[in-house]
């Protein structure tokens, strides 16, 4: 009796138990693998009156303080609203993101990019806004036509831009001022190699050349054309051209070696050769400024990125810096189109945000903004109103597949910098795995 | 006749005993299976099916054939090289990690009073080893201007070499981590060391035999089920390292440190291709699968077993 009386409290207990942790397992390990807080449930929990709107977006630590002050504020004005957000950094978004949507669990608000923003439109992961254009609930008055169109597929908008960004080379003040430099506006290739060869006379500090997809795009526009294009036809102009200044970069005695390059990877802003004064220069987009900056923790100057081509056609562009979309199995798209309008469209936002996501869409904001901004800040203002004087049209989205071509370039970059193979046969290696990986992609 | 009366009662009582217990017995495990099914049986049978298919994760999954498993042996260089790689690193990393753990319990098999403390302190890298915090410490550690580099220098060797750069180098650091995590084998050693039996060294030392002839005639066939053990676990756990080569190399230099593990995340999530990603995954569970019953099929040539005789 006695035994049967505690086997069977025994297993009473466990189901409750069971009962009880059920729920709340479910939801936790039905999130992701991924090590994720519950940030992505949208049931009402609390107050059954109480809207909880999901939110995620790339960044650093210092966006992502500015971010959470912003929602702390909106959350404040609007206590019927709770905003769970949840952040990560560039590298891991899209791996995330991507295992979000196959649980069907995106988030109501998801930070998008223009090279993905195609991706997840296509398979009908995002909301139409053109519909919340129209009755006014995203008000566009103050908001130029182009950057509507820059997040729009087919004229339908799928993603309001943050604000405006233009690719830019950073450099050291200090260093380049000691080594007796004047920096151009927008400097060539040949005035970076001569400026590297300078400075590492005077003062040792080494050069870093960007071997990347930037560049790569960069020489192919220098040369009219289009690199993914080229990449899909197999043609080898541009990635041969970008592999052989990859390697004369790469025999000056001022560059930085490749094995320093695999501590100080150049993709990750903490880790940047320029924050410890490896390299005195850098390659990024403007609204990484002022992570840079903070992280460097000394004064930093901007000129755009180089001109690639012998005829100094111009190049640069810009880049709708990231969207905010809102997911199609979102359940309270009203509100949440209401939060990315207070987002973009009102000054108490973007007094918090200070640019930090690139120069602010709302043109009475941008005005408003500048006499506010602290002088690093501000220093990204006059970069945009530069850049927005000469700037070319942008390249359309890059196409699927975009992603694995970029890990093969930066391999094949690798290759060239350690030596192993010729800027030809690299480069031809490299032209015929993108063609099929592009080809497999758009299948 | 009472007897005969009394036995079909006791028979049944007997079995409402049994009964009871096994109801019992299966709500307890009833968790444990439901958690199985669910997240580990289900799973590995929907990823088999997505290894046949081309699944982008946003879209409707699209039924391709063998394709995947194609185009992995003949179309993908990257596939053979991180192959290689992780082969490389389970042939080091293994044996060198259970030598330590053998050669480090030997040493603390003897009671001595620190013994206790030094069994936590060589079996706490083992428990924190895999984590991030401690691969973004290693990482920093081998940079150039780095603890290692700084040490070598106290011993008067100048050196700023980038340990994480060569890819000579870059592998090894990672295969160090992994022995610098030997504490749990060598947990196991020790509970193995100390099963045998002291006469057997008693006799042997009676007889002549020198330390080196006891330890090879005496501990090592005896621990033989112990190491036979310890070999499988490391070797598959080896086989599924990730964090080591995610943080801390991400696979550079030119994927030369680019575990099997990472390559199949970044096909599934990085490049959108979860069937090719799968098809991964199936290969790496083969091959493990297979090494897993060699040994286990040769096991009777070298491990020695008591309890057969």
């Amino acid at each position: 009796m006695k035994k049967r009386l505690l086997v069977l409290l025994a297993v009473m207990s466990l189901i409750i138990g069971l009962v009880g942790g059920c729920t709340k397992n479910d939801e936790q390990t039905d999130a992701s693998s991924t090590d994720n807080t519950d940030g992505q449930t949208q049931d009402n929990q609390e107050e059954t009156e109480k809207i909880v709107l999901s939110l995620t977006w790339w960044g650093n630590q210092a966006r992502n303080d500015l971010t959470q002050k912003a929602i702390a504020l909106y959350m404040e004005n609007n206590p019927h609203i709770e905003i769970k957000p949840e952040f990560t950094d560039w590298s891991g978004y899209w791996d995330k993101l991507s295992t979000m949507a196959s649980g069907g669990n995106l988030p109501d608000i998801i930070q998008q990019d223009y090279a993905y923003i195609n991706q997840y439109q296509r398979s009908n992961q995002l909301a139409n806004l053109s519909e919340f254009i129209d009755s006014g609930v995203i008000d566009i008055s103050k908001i130029p036509e182009s950057v509507i169109q820059s997040g729009s597929i087919d004229g339908n908008c799928y993603g309001i831009s943050l604000g405006s960004n233009a690719p830019m080379m950073v450099y050291d003040k200090a260093i380049v001022e000691e080594a007796g430099v004047e920096m151009p506006m927008q400097p060539t290739l040949d005035e970076i190699y001569e400026i590297g060869q300078i400075i590492y006379e005077k003062t040792g500090v080494q050069t870093y050349f960007d071997g990347g997809l930037n560049m790569l795009q960069t020489v192919a526009r220098g040369n009219e054309s289009n690199a993914f294009e080229e990449l899909e036809a197999g043609v080898i102009e541009a990635t041969l051209e970008h592999f052989n200044n990859v390697e004369r970069f790469k025999n000056a005695e001022f560059s930085i070696s490749p094995e320093l390059l695999v501590e100080k990877n150049p993709d990750i802003v903490e880790t940047k050769p320029l924050v410890d004064q490896t390299t005195w220069n850098d390659f990024a987009f403007s609204n990484q400024f002022l992570s840079i900056a903070q992280v460097s923790g000394r004064e930093l100057g901007i000129c755009m990125y180089p001109l690639t081509s012998a005829t100094e056609k111009q190049t640069i562009y810009l880049k709708p810096s990231q969207f905010f979309s809102i997911a199609e199995t979102s359940e309270h798209k009203k509100e949440a189109a209401e939060f990315l309008n207070w987002f973009v469209n009102s000054h108490e936002a973007n007094a918090i945000l200070m640019g930090e996501r690139g120069i602010p869409i709302n043109t009475e904001i941008q005005d408003a903004m500048k006499a506010n901004v602290d002088d690093t800040s501000a220093m990204v203002f006059d970069y945009i109103a530069e850049v927005g004087k000469i700037a070319e049209p942008i390249d359309a989205p890059n196409p699927t597949g975009a992603g694995q071509v970029e890990a093969e370039l930066k391999t094949s970059v690798e290759n060239i910098r350690y030596g192993d193979g010729t800027p030809d046969n690299i480069a031809d290696n490299f032209v015929q795995s993108a063609k099929t990986i592009l080809e497999e992609a758009s299948k | 006749m009472e007897n005969l009366a009394k036995l079909p009662k006791q028979k049944k009582t007997l079995r409402q005993k049994l009964n009871k217990e096994k109801i019992a017995g299966y709500i307890f495990i009833a968790p444990f299976i439901i958690g199985f099914l669910g997240f580990i049986i289900v799973p590995m049978l929907m990823s088999f099916v997505f290894s046949f298919t081309r699944y982008n994760i946003l879209d409707t999954p699209q039924f391709i054939g063998l394709e995947n498993y194609i185009t992995m042996f003949t179309g993908d260089e990257v596939f053979w090289k991180t192959f290689k790689v992780t082969l490389y690193y389970v042939f080091f990393s293994v044996p060198l990690r259970l030598i330590m753990a053998l050669f480090i319990a030997m040493l603390l098999v003897r009671k001595s009073k620190l013994s206790g403390f030094y069994r936590a302190v060589y079996y706490l890298p083992s428990i924190i080893g895999s984590s991030v915090a401690v691969a973004i410490l290693w990482k920093r550690m081998y940079a150039s201007d780095g603890v290692i580099n700084s040490l070598l220098g106290l011993i008067g060797i100048q050196s700023d070499i980038p340990w994480l750069g060569r890819e000579e180098t870059a592998i090894w650091t990672l295969i160090i981590l992994a022995v610098w995590q030997f504490g749990s084998s060598m947990l196991i050693f020790l509970s193995g060391l100390k099963q045998i039996p002291k006469t057997l060294y008693e006799s042997a030392t009676m007889d002549g035999a020198n330390k080196i002839q006891q330890f090879l005639q005496i501990t090592l066939p005896m621990l033989t089920p112990t190491i036979f053990f310890n070999l499988i676990n490391q070797i598959i756990s080896g086989f599924m390292a990730f964090t080591q080569s995610y943080i801390i190399t991400q696979g550079r230099p030119r994927n030369s440190t680019l575990f099997y593990t990472v390559y199949m995340y970044q096909n599934s999530f990085t490049y959108s291709k979860l069937g090719y990603g799968c098809a991964l995954a199936w290969f790496m569970v083969l091959f493990v699968g297979l090494i897993t019953l060699i040994l286990f099929k040769t096991q009777n040539k070298w491990v020695y077993y008591e309890a057969e005789r």
